[in-house]
């Protein structure tokens, strides 16, 4: 990226390290992350503790919350017969597809619109105007000019991602401290430089909340627009089941979401912390 | 004492009649009014002032961050209207990136230099000696102290051997040992380059030590008060009669009063007294 990056010495902390030097930070490490997980895990554990009782002693009727061993039983029969697997690879790819194209359109737009003032004068208004419509309150629109196909979907996934990719993008670009945009002019950086070595570094952790945010959009828009036009997918999973009163085929299609977001989520922050060291380093 | 105004012929540096305004909570505020000062190559200016007189402002008018002004800036005789890799500067914040390293930190200032990359890598190494931050090199901004991150930025400065380096009190946040050391390493540089320094320090002592002139300004408007000649045998001695006379006589303008090793904030009145007439 830089110049700097070319030069940088090899030098890691761990290189002259002994092995039990090692071991003990590599025992260190895990007894954080443990620590960690078993603190992330300690509220869903006991939901799903108060889940399995009330079941167990039909506090809530069976049609209203199927038991946990219920829904286990759907995800296993609906795995065997691929039909799962099915539904979620028709839906992870209108996600990424529509994410991909949301985002990068955001990215772009929000990076012009956070570079230029005069830009912003004449867009920005409109766009935190739209933000405030539910992008599911398109769909009515977007089906008279795309049809229910495989278009509108995209689309509307992509309309949902784009929303927070570009207002955070903007954010993050127009909020790159004068003093910094004033040394690279007196560094004589041409627009390449200034943009690699200052605004993009600088505005990337808003970058990354937009991007999160836009992903998780674009999980609420597919299965908004799978409800309520569409014949596969997690979402028609879930209508389905509703209509045919098999809770467990709703709470099977919900867990399985889930899932795919956290994980997701997870790579998106692992990508941003890679590629933001200073960050975690400098608060160490 | 005063050095003359030499108007007629163009020196290295000459800014004349500079006036500089800035819109206030709505009202014109004058943050520099009629400054005139000549600096030829190879001179080293320290300015002194209270805080507010538009010391930090006049370098951005020669480095040309702010064209919005009256009078001229010319360098070589010719209108300063760009920035330029012929001036360098040490802001009063140390201004690192913090997203890159100590080295990339540094680096960053030859990314315009025709030089090849073993040689960057060299200079950026023989900056990082020379302000002692070699076992730094891996380091970021937010790993360093206050002194060290403006070490940094005076190896940035630097690194490009520029014709002009100002600095903007470069040494402010060092403890007294390293500020000495430093000093010294700055006079040595300067020579040894060439350059024309500028240096904007509230330490009278550093001003009068490195400078070969010492400008005092006032504010309220920002304007050049005085400007004294350091020449003969007080230069660079601090301990020498001379070198303390003109400490004295500078600390005097700027209202202080300078009594044995006591220093005190005197009333307006004391510090008339302790001016020579
Ligand atoms: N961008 C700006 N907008 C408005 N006023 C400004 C601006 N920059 C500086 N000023 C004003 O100009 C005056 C001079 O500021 P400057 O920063 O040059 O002072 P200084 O002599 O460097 O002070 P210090 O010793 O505290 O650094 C101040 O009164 C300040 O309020
Ligand atoms: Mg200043």
């Amino acid at each position: 990226m830089s110049l700097g990056r070319t030069l940088a010495l090899p030098a890691r902390p761990g290189i002259g390290m002994s092995m039990s030097d090692r071991l003990r930070r590599f025992g260190a490490f895990a007894a954080k992350f443990a620590a960690k997980a078993l603190a992330g895990l300690a509220v869903p554990v006991g939901l799903a503790a108060a889940w399995f009782f009330c079941a167990r002693w039909n506090w809530i009727p069976e049609q209203i919350l199927p038991s946990p061993d219920a829904v286990w039983q759907t995800l296993r029969e609906t795995t065997a017969d691929g039909s799962l697997q099915s539904a979620t690879l028709v839906s992870l790819q209108r996600v990424l597809s529509g994410f991909a194209v949301g985002i990068v359109a955001g990215v772009g737009v929000g990076g012009a619109l956070g570079a230029s003032a005069t830009l912003r004068g004449y867009i920005e208004p409109f766009f935190l105007a739209f933000n405030q419509i539910p992008h599911i309150a398109w769909m009515p629109v977007l089906m008279l000019l795309f049809g229910i196909g495989e278009t509108l979907k995209i689309v509307l996934i992509a309309w949902a991602a784009f929303l927070p990719a570009t207002l955070c993008t903007l954010q993050g670009v127009r909020d790159v401290p004068a003093g910094y945009r004033e040394l690279g002019r007196v560094l004589m950086f041409d627009r390449r430089a200034t943009f690699s070595t200052i605004i993009l570094p600088c505005a990337l952790p808003s970058i990354f909340t937009g991007l999160r945010e836009g992903l998780a959009n674009a999980w609420h828009a597919l299965v908004a627009v799978e409800l309520l036009a569409s014949f596969e997918g997690l979402g028609y999973m879930m209508a389905y089941g509703r209509q045919l009163f098999q809770l467990e085929l709703v709470m099977a299609a919900m867990a399985v979401i889930a899932l795919i977001g956290l994980i997701f989520h997870t790579l998106l922050r692992w990508v941003e912390l890679r590629l933001s060291r200073w960050h975690l380093e400098g608060a160490a | 004492m005063t050095a003359p105004a030499r108007e007629t012929a163009a020196h290295a540096l000459d800014i004349s009649h500079v006036s500089k305004r800035f819109l206030v909570s709505g009202r014109k505020m004058l943050a520099l009014s009629g400054v005139d000062l000549h600096v030829d190559e190879g001179e080293f200016v320290s300015i002194v002032g209270a805080s507010g007189c538009g010391k930090s402002t006049l370098l951005r008018l020669i480095l040309g961050l702010d064209t919005d002004y009256e009078g001229e800036v010319r360098i070589d005789g010719v209108r300063v209207k760009t920035p330029g890799l012929d001036r360098a500067i040490v802001f009063q914040d140390h201004r690192l990136l913090p997203w890159l390293n100590v080295r990339s930190n540094i680096a960053v200032a030859l990314r315009h230099s025709p030089l090849g990359k073993a040689e960057k890598a060299e200079r950026v190494d023989a900056q990082m000696r020379l302000v002692g931050l070699e076992r730094f090199s891996d380091a970021y901004p937010a790993q360093l102290s206050g002194g060290m991150a403006q070490r940094v930025a005076i190896a940035r400065a630097l690194v490009n051997r520029p014709r002009f380096l100002l600095l903007d009190e470069p040494l402010g946040a060092l403890d007294a040992l390293t500020r000495l050391r430093l000093q010294n390493e700055l006079l040595r540089i300067v020579r040894q380059e060439g350059a024309t320094a500028i240096l904007v320090t509230h330490d009278v002592d550093e001003a009068v030590y490195l400078g070969d002139r010492v400008v005092v300004m006032r504010p309220d408007p920002g304007r050049v008060a005085t400007v004294l000649s350091v020449s003969g045998p007080q230069t660079h001695d601090r301990s020498s009669p001379g070198f303390i006379g003109l400490r004295d006589q500078v600390l005097a303008l700027l209202g202080v009063a300078y009594n044995g090793a006591e220093l005190s904030l005197a009333r307006e009145a004391d510090a008339r007294e302790a001016a020579p007439a």
